[in-house]
């Protein structure tokens, strides 16, 4: 029998061996020696079948360099970089070749897809962002309308050195402020391409030409300035694959109908007077729709109840005298409403995508239909859905005056 | 014969060991889950599941309480004599040792799919078996003040990452209910009722509560209220994966990675991992406790503590060796096999041991036995 204080002498020989050995892990990684992903975008590589991934990854040295006294550094804060592979695993692994920093994939926001390649199905390049544990979920996805996602990649904004942290502010400040954006995440598109009656949406994303030669406006002290990036509506698809556009007051349409507008502007005409507008500003809205079968045929109802204020006012009104007015613009904001929501659908009928989840409501409500008369051909049928837009619009408050101002002549 | 194990535990946390054991196959893999067809109806299964464990449980404790100083090990000699009765200890105890060696595979597929892919699986499996195995040689006493303060870490892990994922959640995912009856909802009930027969080791700690009356109480709570667990988190996960839930091989941690509160409070994962360690660590220390006690109570040896790290050991190897890849581990969880399994061993072993007490209801049982 070994005594105690052998045993205790014995555990003490082991506290350095322990000390020595549990100082990391396998996969422990310093941060000097991986590269930050913030972007990642994916179009077809030249050689057939193969895949091209391009990066933007952050260069911490010139983050830091930035902040000195003297304003801006001439350096870029970012990387973009492109491979290729069969598959999207196989280009990550394949910018070893060109990165000395291995990419880290925690901190991506975006996942940008060429027009070209999004019309032949993204399904296959989303695998890689799910299955990987470094990638989230919480990821957008962004079409690059007319361009290629490399394009995309390659432009700038005035304000934000980091271009996807400048894309990130774009995208709130519009989510926010004007609701004409398509807003779906990994996690949401991916349920979209899974579910039953409904198809997917992304981010509409352009590249906004900036020669350099004419723009000294806030000028970035650089060799060249690339494009810049304007978030214009909602990318459609059908199944994995990119079959049309919603334009901005189309994603406003369809922000509608899902209850996701949180604010915007409402611009109506003047009642009794033409050529002059009055600009109203959202407060507040609720969305929601509600299918119908009648003798075999789908009417859907889409309910709006949304609030204003007014924001400005061309010409002489006053507001004070006339309730009547006050009536008139509410039904005029009402109707710009349902011209929204109209459009959204007539666009998204004649894609033949049902972006709503109009099918997912009908079989939330009525399994048994649903799977017995409409799942199968609900492509077809989706396209003569009748919709019914009801809107209730209230305007609240004129903001400081009662009465505008009245130009003495 | 000399007790092999001297210590006494209150009810609470016999109530708190159980429920982490049952949390396990929820926070790590979560195989009801993966076998769901129709995941907006995951909680009804999870809710049946559930109720449908109660009479189990209730079961095992009324047998083990008419034997009050006796483990199932013991009662089973007992009622079926010498030789058949060590065979049903030795196939509870294999059963025992099965459970160890999947909840350490478990817990380092979990770790390596996770966090560190290059990592060596038997690194986490044997750290995390070395340290069950030191809190099971220590004595029932110690697993359950483990379980005791470590089931209200997990809870606080678990009701976080049950209710910071709100923004993601859509509870319009949960229509439509039933939509295709009650069918595809009988695999992951059963799967659901499999865990929750693992209790089977109750047998094993009744005979050490220090107030026995308090075990069907404290029995039944921990079914309830790991079944209510369990059931909040289906409903969350097909709130926020939608008809994705049943393709994730870890459900509960890919929910946590949704976790954003205001760009700040993200990537929190740790939290489920903080659970996964702790709940498992506390399950193997649990079932390596029984089975050594079993073993020892099988064989006539005194004590137990030597045969635990030799049991640990051979758990994590068969950990290894039982399951080719995390997929061969994910459909050894499924009804068919982990859960035909399970009902085999555990309802089987009660079926006989009750039937013989009731066949000798009226017979002495042996000194020692107090009706």
């Amino acid at each position: 029998m070994v005594g105690k204080r052998t045993l205790r002498a014995a555990a003490l020989l082991l506290v350095p061996v322990v000390m020595a050995t549990a100082t990391g892990c396998w996969n422990r990684r310093e941060i000097e020696t991986i590269g930050f992903v913030l972007a990642a975008g994916v179009d077809e590589a030249q050689e057939e079948g193969k895949i091209q991934l391009t990066v933007l990854i952050a260069k911490p040295f010139a983050i830091g360099a930035g902040m000195g006294t003297h304003g801006t550094t001439e350096e870029k804060p970012f990387w973009v970089v492109s491979s290729t592979g069969y598959t999207v695993f196989e280009a990550v692994r394949n910018l070893l070749s060109q990165s000395p920093r291995r990419p880290f994939w925690a901190h991506n926001r975006f996942i940008v897809v060429g027009e070209e390649f999004a019309r032949k199905g993204i399904g296959d390049v989303l695998d890689l962002f799910c299955r990987d544990g470094e990638s989230r979920l919480r990821v957008w996805i962004v079409v690059a309308k007319g361009a290629k996602a490399s394009d995309l990649l390659q432009t700038e904004f005035e304000l934000e050195r980091m271009p996807p942290e400048g894309a990130m502010g774009l995208l709130e400040a519009a989510r926010m402020g004007l609701s004409t954006v398509g807003e779906d995440m990994l996690n949401d598109f991916l349920q979209r391409l899974e579910g039953e009656g409904i198809d997917p949406i992304a981010t509409r994303a352009e590249i906004v030409p900036r020669p350099q030669e004419f723009d000294i406006r806030g000028e970035l002290k650089r060799e060249k300035i690339g494009g810049s990036l304007r978030l214009t509506g909602a990318a459609v698809f059908r199944n994995d694959r990119l079959v049309g556009w919603l334009n901005k007051p189309e994603t406003r349409g369809f922000n509608w109908i899902t209850g996701k507008v949180r604010s915007g502007i409402i611009v109506i005409e003047k009642p009794g007077e033409e050529g002059k507008f009055i600009g109203l500003e959202i407060l507040r809205a609720k969305g929601a729709f509600k299918p119908e079968v009648k003798d075999g045929r789908v009417t859907v109802t889409v309910k709006i109840e949304a609030e204003a204020n007014v924001g400005d006012i061309q010409g002489f009104i006053d507001l004070f005298k006339s309730p009547e007015l006050w009536a008139s613009m509410e039904r005029r904001m009402a109707t710009v409403i349902e011209n929204e929501v109209l459009a959204a659908v007539a666009k998204a009928q004649e894609l033949g995508s049902d972006i709503f989840g109009f099918g997912a409501e009908l079989n939330r409500r009525d399994p048994k239909k649903w799977a017995s008369e409409f799942r199968d051909r609900w492509d077809e049928e989706f396209r003569d859905i009748d919709v019914q837009v009801e809107v209730k619009a209230k305007l609240r408050r004129s903001g400081l005056v009662l009465r505008s101002t009245r130009i003495r002549k | 014969m000399s007790k092999v194990e001297g210590g006494k535990i209150p009810g609470r946390q016999l109530m708190a060991v159980l429920v982490l054991s049952r949390v396990v196959p929820m926070t790590v893999a979560f195989p009801m889950m993966t076998e769901l067809q129709v995941p907006q109806d995951a909680w009804i299964a999870s809710l049946l599941g559930t109720l449908l464990s109660i009479p189990f449980v209730l079961l095992v404790v009324r047998l083990g309480l008419r034997f009050p100083d006796k483990t199932i090990i013991e009662y089973s000699e007992l009622l079926l004599g010498k030789y058949l009765g060590k065979l049903v200890g030795l196939i509870l105890i294999w059963y025992w040792i099965s459970v160890v060696a999947d909840v350490a595979r478990e817990l380092g597929e979990a770790y390596t799919i996770a966090i560190m892919p290059e990592t060596p699986i038997l690194v986490f499996m044997t750290v995390t078996g070395f340290l069950a195995a030191n809190a099971a040689r220590d004595g029932l006493e110690v697993v359950g003040r483990m379980g005791e303060n470590g089931v209200w870490v997990v809870l606080f892990f678990l009701i976080v990452m049950f209710v910071l994922p709100y923004d993601e959640m859509r509870f319009k995912n949960l229509a439509p209910v039933l939509a295709r009856g009650v069918r595809p909802l009988a695999a992951p009930t059963g799967t659901v009722v499999s865990f929750f027969l693992q209790f089977i080791v109750l047998g094993m700690v009744l005979p050490y509560l220090n107030r026995p009356k308090d075990a069907a109480r404290y029995s039944v709570y921990a079914v309830l209220a790991s079944g209510l667990l369990m059931t909040w988190l289906t409903v969350v996960l097909v709130a926020v994966f939608g008809p994705t839930v049943s393709h994730l091989a870890m459900p509960a941690f890919s929910l946590s990675r949704m976790i954003s509160i205001a760009d700040f409070l993200e990537r929190i994962e740790a939290i489920t991992m903080g659970a996964w360690t702790l709940s498992s660590a506390i399950k193997l220390a649990l079932f390596l406790w029984a089975s050594a006690v079993g073993l020892a109570q099988v064989f006539g040896v005194s004590r137990f503590q030597p045969l635990v790290y030799p049991l640990g050991a051979i758990a994590i190897a068969f950990g290894i060796l039982f399951f080719e890849s995390n997929l061969d581990l994910q459909r050894f969880l499924q009804f068919k096999n982990l859960g035909v399994y399970s009902l085999m061993v555990t309802l089987g072993t009660m079926g006989v041991l009750y039937l013989a007490a009731l066949l000798r209801g009226r017979l002495p049982l042996g000194p020692g036995v107090r009706r």
